[in-house]
């Protein structure tokens, strides 16, 4: 029995930031971050435990999933997978920014912005209409933008804000103008209909059809980070301040994932799209491939950390990719590869918010960027250090840490959906992942370095410590992240 | 009527256009501009399919199309502000304090 | 008929009238050369620059806070549109009406918070200050 409103996670993210607004209209000069801090890690919290409530106990809505507001909306459970994600990761980056922000102007936009933008992409994982994905697209990037370029004196964040905004304006473009050719083709936006549409057959629409959901799928690549619309993200995540890093390159990320996942599987079904010659699952394919060995071989030659995390970060969206790209009309390994891509982001978005809090930890030391700079930070700051190892081990892949297991499951999935020779390439990327991240670990722990660093940020720590829970204590919890998200993976086929 | 072929040809040369301005102009208002052209391509489409297929649907997007892109705006002129007081200069190809 | 002629005569006859008022009038108004013709029109003052000014950037604030509240408008003419007939369709007061002013009160918000971090509060800037002392000197 649901009492509380279905949407009732997303409500509250988007409270939070009102309530963050409201505070800051009342007391506008002040420089103190704590009360702000409190109030978006409470909201994200209750909105955390709202999703999860919902998934586990038992209200249907999980298995069986409501739609709202004339279908506009629904609530199922891959929507409430995902926003128990982006909560989760807005928990960790709003107690990392009381530190890294300690002292600034301006905070109460930050903490406004971070939680809109975590409204929009909890809602663009309901969207189940091309109007509300749009929506919540725009209300995911255009808070992004601002983050980017928070620091406003900071030529490195005003640059980074600048081509992220001019590539994002570039994508929303081509996604809005995909999504009236949909339209066109299909006479609806709600994707029940679109794909009625589809299994009705196009007639002589296809041409538009075709050219629309290639225009749509470079939108999502967009906010995916991944190939062809990745240029933005390495300039995004060096030049912003690294908690938005954190935020962008592991929610966002999701977000857009969420948003391909559901108008992608539901909106235009693979079987009536590829018999009509829109094979999309081949384009991903393609896709897959081109990005997780761009990002992986660019995260190799670097020589600054954050800027490899942010290469390494289009590698792990190629990786996800596989999920979408092993699909198959009558296949009936969908829901596992797809949950296992979903049990990916889960398990990413704590590893590598964990290793950009790291850096942002790095930076609020005064530590400089390079590999080199890293050198002997094992010996002095031993927590971090460890937080951090385990982090890149985890992206790396490997066993036991919860990044080995997602990849595992992912991997499998693709095997047995036939695509051994993606998951070949897939797994040669991974191991020259290893070689870089090691880097780091090296740098860390066995070259010397001296270093002049000022206490331990508490709170910065206390996200640290639960980034470091989430990646490696989800390690034994494993079993119901991936079982909750291949269930929410197959109801979506059905 | 006006068949629907015409508007969509009308509707991909604006499109066109707005992506030919954004791929070789230097100014960033200019890119701006190129931006609402593209976006505007797209409710020319919305709003000629939506008199065709006899639903409201392709209107109310276009005001949410219209809506948004005010929004984009205005963040978009903000971050070129920072970048002029920043660079001095609102040519996109100035700031290269990272390697692309 | 072909409908498309009428679109080319109206097009014909839309060019042809004011290029041929522009001819007309130039063949019969006498031409009396003088400085204050091309003087640039100020209303009625004496123009003091060039129109090359740099504005106060407090005018961008105040601009871009009417672009986005003028904007919102767009989205509540659809819900003016079906008020009446949703309301005689038996819809109760508070369905029709609570959206829009949930829509409205964030917008409040909104314009609160803008408000209290002095977005429409005029600062004084030196720079202008001292330029118009200057140009009255």
């Amino acid at each position: 029995m649901v009492t509380a409103p279905p949407l009732t996670p997303t409500f509250l993210l988007g409270l939070t930031a009102l309530a963050v607004l409201t505070y800051d209209s009342v007391w506008p000069d002040s420089t103190d971050g704590s009360v702000l801090t409190g109030i978006s890690v409470v909201g994200s919290l209750a909105s955390l435990a709202a999703a999860g409530w919902f998934l586990t106990a038992g209200t249907g809505l999980a298995t069986d999933g409501v739609s709202l507001y004339a279908d506009a909306v629904v609530v199922d459970g891959m929507s409430l997978f995902f926003t128990a994600l982006f909560a989760a990761v807005t928990i960790l980056v709003s107690l990392a920014s009381f530190d890294y922000f300690a002292g600034k102007e301006n905070q109460g936009e930050l903490f406004g912005l971070m939680l809109l933008a975590a409204t929009g992409m909890s809602l663009m994982a309901s969207a189940n209409s091309l109007a509300t994905a749009f929506v919540a697209l725009e209300l995911v990037s255009l808070p992004s933008y601002a983050l980017v370029a928070f620091l406003k004196n900071d030529r490195g964040s005003s640059e980074a804000g600048l081509k992220y905004f001019l590539i994002g304006a570039l994508s929303s473009a081509i996604f809005v103008f995909g999504v009236s050719l949909i339209y066109g083709a299909t006479g609806s936006l709600l994707l029940p209909d679109v794909a009625a549409a589809f299994e009705s057959g196009l007639g002589d629409r296809v041409g538009i059809a075709g050219v629309g959901v290639l225009m749509v799928a470079g939108g999502v690549a967009f906010k995916a980070a991944a190939v062809p619309f990745h240029f933005w993200a390495p300039e995004a995540y060096e030049g912003a301040p690294a908690p938005v890093s954190a935020f962008l390159s592991s929610a966002s990320k999701a977000a857009g994932f969420a948003l391909a996942f559901r108008v992608f599987v539901v909106g235009f079904p693979l079987g009536p799209a590829a018999s009509a010659g829109i094979d999309w699952a081949l384009l991903f394919q393609v896709l897959a491939v081109a990005t997780m060995v761009l990002g992986n071989f660019a995260a190799a030659t670097q020589d600054e950390v954050k800027r490899m995390l942010a290469y390494s970060s289009i590698g792990h969206a190629g990786y996800v990719l596989i999920g979408l790209a092993a699909l198959s009309a009558e296949a009936s390994t969908n829901g596992d590869v797809m949950g296992a891509a979903m049990a990916h982001l889960f398990v990413y978005g704590f590893m590598n918010t964990g290793a950009f809090l790291f850096v942002a930890l790095a930076e609020n030391w005064g530590v400089g960027r390079r590999f080199e700079d890293y050198n002997g930070l094992g010996a002095e700051k031993p927590f971090a250090a460890v937080a951090m190892t385990a982090f890149l081990f985890s992206l790396a892949g490997v066993p036991p840490l919860g990044g080995f297991f997602s990849k595992l499951f992912l991997f499998a999935g693709a095997v047995e959906a036939g695509l051994w020779w993606l998951v070949v390439i897939a797994v040669i990327n991974s191991s020259l992942s290893l070689f870089y991240y090691s880097r780091v670990v090296r740098a860390l722990w066995f070259e010397e370095g001296d270093h002049d660093l000022s206490g331990a940020p508490t709170a910065l720590y206390a996200a640290l410590a639960v980034a470091l829970i989430g990646t490696v204590v989800l390690l034994p919890g494993f079993g119901p992240v991936i079982e909750t998200a291949q269930q929410a993976a197959t109801a979506l086929f059905a | 009527m006006v068949p629907v072929e015409y508007y969509l040809v009308l509707s991909a040369a604006v499109f066109s256009i707005g992506l030919f301005g954004l791929l070789t102009r230097e100014n960033a208002l200019l890119f701006l501009m190129s931006v609402e052209l593209m976006l505007n391509a797209a409710n020319i489409n919305f709003i000629a399919f939506s008199l065709q297929w006899g639903n409201l649907t392709g209107q109310v997007m276009s005001l949410f199309v219209m809506g948004l892109a005010a929004a984009e705006v205005a963040v978009g002129i903000g971050i070129i502000l920072v970048l002029y007081r920043n660079f001095k200069d609102v040519d996109v190809t100035v700031p290269q304090s990272m390697r692309w | 008929m072909n409908p498309w002629i009428a679109i080319g005569a109206l097009a014909v006859v839309s060019v042809g009238i004011p290029v041929a008022m522009m001819a007309v009038s130039s063949l019969l108004r006498p031409s009396v050369p003088e400085q204050g013709k091309s003087a640039v029109y100020e209303s009625g003052e004496i123009p003091t620059g060039t129109t090359r000014i740099r504005f106060n950037i407090q005018y961008y604030m105040v601009a871009l806070l009417f672009v986005v509240f003028d904007i919102e408008t767009v989205l509540i003419f659809p819900w003016t549109v079906i008020y009446r007939p949703a309301l005689e369709g038996g819809a109760s007061m508070t369905e029709v009406l609570a959206p829009m002013l949930v829509f409205i009160g964030v917008l409040v918000v909104g314009l609160v918070w803008a408000w209290r971090q002095g977005a429409v509060q005029w600062v004084s800037s030196p720079r202008a200050l001292e330029e118009k002392t200057e140009a009255n000197q």
